[in-house]
């Protein structure tokens, strides 16, 4: 290689190749894939014995929550690479641009875990009848819900030094805000004056938007502004956030 | 452009955390690597060595001082320089879910090599580490030794112009660590240029060009092995098992140390046959042998210990 010549990597540089490499890493996690629906379906179980009626609700909010948890991948992922393999830093002292580093092992986790949330939004199809419309809502919400997690997951990933502490935190942040807030369940059992809160949250925000398009919940308009503005808003902030981050966190101080 | 691959004045890293207090972990460190040189940095642990590697590869930054790397300042223009190197850290391990041949494969890919070339690297690279017949077996069925071999061949197959290896062969029976210095003196005739750390001396010695020993973050000597060894005043060392308490008799000779009942002098060739002379007439049973790096290693380093 001629070392007279610069040639400054291109933003986003090698994304394609390590996604791959990140797919071919997690397809061989076959237990953590064959577990990942375990917390989405013991909650469909219960939603169903015990009020079937919302069940089309909890299809979908199982699928949010899916997109979701995609962030506690992204976090438990990019910490253990850094922590445990310092694999980091062979990929980080290279051409491959750190926000390639972030996008690519992002997108290669939601590529293999991605299957079996497929599966469940087919089966909310089955069970709701879902109109072109609400398919598009469905798959814009998962979007954003997906960049906005992976984005967190990514930059709260740089913030510890031990592996340990990574699994109780990640798992507390992540079911908390999937879990809690109305996103197997409709959004008007929950406190109307929490709503405003809720809809501020990437996961309930998008479970919201979903239950009114389906009919099972209704939102002033207001709050369907609030929810679908602050997810947008959310997601392109919450990206642009983790883009800097990655750069700014590759050298240590 | 630069002939120098590398270049550090008066670097300096202070750790700052709170609760704690400050730790220097390099004092003005000044060096500099040429091009196609072969350049290990030595050292006890915490001397600083992985500090300096990890501030030259652009991964952490210096609290002062300046570092270049092909003429680019590594601190305000990583971005110039990260194309330039390729790094083995310190107990880096491979994904442990890919094979090495994918390990390596995908790697060549992320820094932007084109499928064909990828594949004839990859090849090449694991044959050159031994690799080829666990190419296909997931890195987490490895041994630790193959793995630290995948991490080196992942490395080498760049072929980049700078590579940064820490520790490169720790772990690797000997036929390996053998292997991983055919490989890197190759690529130094290729036109590469390599900077290590390690603490197998042999290794330095068999390797290197040139030798910086870093001890508490500043740079004590450097040159080549051989200038170290004399450094420590003679080239051979001779060994009384039991002359340990006839060390004042030997002092004249050059530098002598005493453990247990034992005692070594370092001389030069031309008062050999004086000194084993005076050991015969002690009764002393002596032997004679080159003086090693790793003496004189221990030599330096801990004289500047004493000093202290």
């Amino acid at each position: 290689m001629r070392t007279d010549r610069v040639v400054i990597p291109r933003p986003f540089g090698g994304l394609s190749a390590f996604l791959w490499t990140e797919f071919l890493v997690q397809i061989h996690e076959e237990l953590a894939m064959a577990t990942s629906m375990i917390v989405q379906g013991v909650l469909l179980v219960f939603v169903w014995v015990l009020n079937p009626s919302l069940i089309g609700v909890a299809l979908l909010g199982a699928v949010v929550f899916s997109m979701f948890t995609m962030g506690q991948r992204v976090l438990n992922e990019a910490a253990y690479v850094r922590i445990d393999h310092k694999a980091s830093d062979l990929y980080l002292a290279s051409p491959l641009t750190p926000e390639a580093y972030f996008l690519g092992m992002s997108a290669g986790v939601l590529l293999v875990y991605l299957p079996p949330v497929v599966a469940v939004a087919v089966l909310a199809e089955l069970v709701v009848h879902l109109t072109v419309g609400v398919a598009l809502l469905l798959l814009g919400v998962s979007v954003a819900v997906w960049i906005s997690a992976a984005s967190i997951g990514y930059v709260l990933s740089t913030q510890f030094r031990d592996n340990r502490a990574i699994w109780a935190y990640s798992s507390l942040f992540f079911n908390v805000f999937g879990v809690l807030p109305p996103v197997f369940y409709p959004i008007g059992l929950f406190p109307s004056e929490l709503r405003p809160i809720v809809l501020l949250m990437p996961p309930s925000a998008a479970a919201a938007l979903l239950q009114r398009a389906i009919g099972s919940a209704t939102l002033p308009a207001w709050e369907v502004a609030l929810a679908a503005i602050g997810l947008a808003v959310e997601a392109l902030a919450l990206f642009l956030l983790a883009v800097v981050w990655a750069r700014r966190t590759v050298r240590s101080n | 452009m630069s002939d120098e691959a590398l270049r550090s004045t008066e670097l300096r890293k202070i750790y700052r955390s709170k609760g704690a207090p400050a730790v220097t972990a390099l004092a003005g460190v000044s060096m500099d690597v040429r091009r196609g040189e072969r350049v290990a940095l030595l050292g006890r642990n915490g001397a600083g060595k992985t500090t300096f590697l990890r501030i030259a590869s652009t991964l952490l930054r210096p609290t002062s001082g300046s570092i270049e790397v092909f003429g680019f300042d590594v601190d305000r223009t990583p971005e110039k320089v990260r194309p330039f190197i390729a790094v083995v850290p310190q107990e880096g391990k491979p994904f442990f879910h890919l094979t090495p041949r994918e390990q390596v494969y995908t790697y060549l890919r992320a820094r932007g090599f084109g499928r064909e070339t990828a594949r004839s690297r990859t090849e090449e690279s694991l044959e050159r580490m031994g690799l080829t017949e666990f190419g296909d077996r997931l890195s987490i069925t490895l041994s630790g030794g193959q793995r630290q071999r995948t991490m080196v061949a992942t490395v080498i197959a760049t072929e980049a112009p700078l590579l940064f290896l820490d520790e490169p062969t720790i772990g690797m029976d000997p036929f390996a660590r053998r292997g991983v210095w055919d490989s890197l003196r190759t690529l130094t005739q290729r036109g590469s240029t390599i900077l290590l750390t390690t603490h197998y001396l042999d290794e330095a010695d068999a390797l290197a060009d040139r030798l910086y020993i870093v001890e508490r973050g500043e740079v004590l000597v450097s040159g080549s092995a051989e200038d170290l060894k004399r450094a420590v005043g003679g080239t051979l060392k001779v060994s009384m098992p039991q002359g340990a308490g006839e060390i004042e008799r030997f002092r004249s000779f050059g530098t002598c140390v005493a453990d247990g009942a034992g005692l070594t002098v370092i001389v030069a060739p031309e008062r050999l046959g004086e000194l084993m002379a005076l050991a015969v007439g002690s009764r002393l049973t002596a032997t004679v042998g080159p003086v090693t790096l790793e003496e004189a290693f221990l030599y330096v380093v801990g004289r500047s210990i004493d000093a202290d």
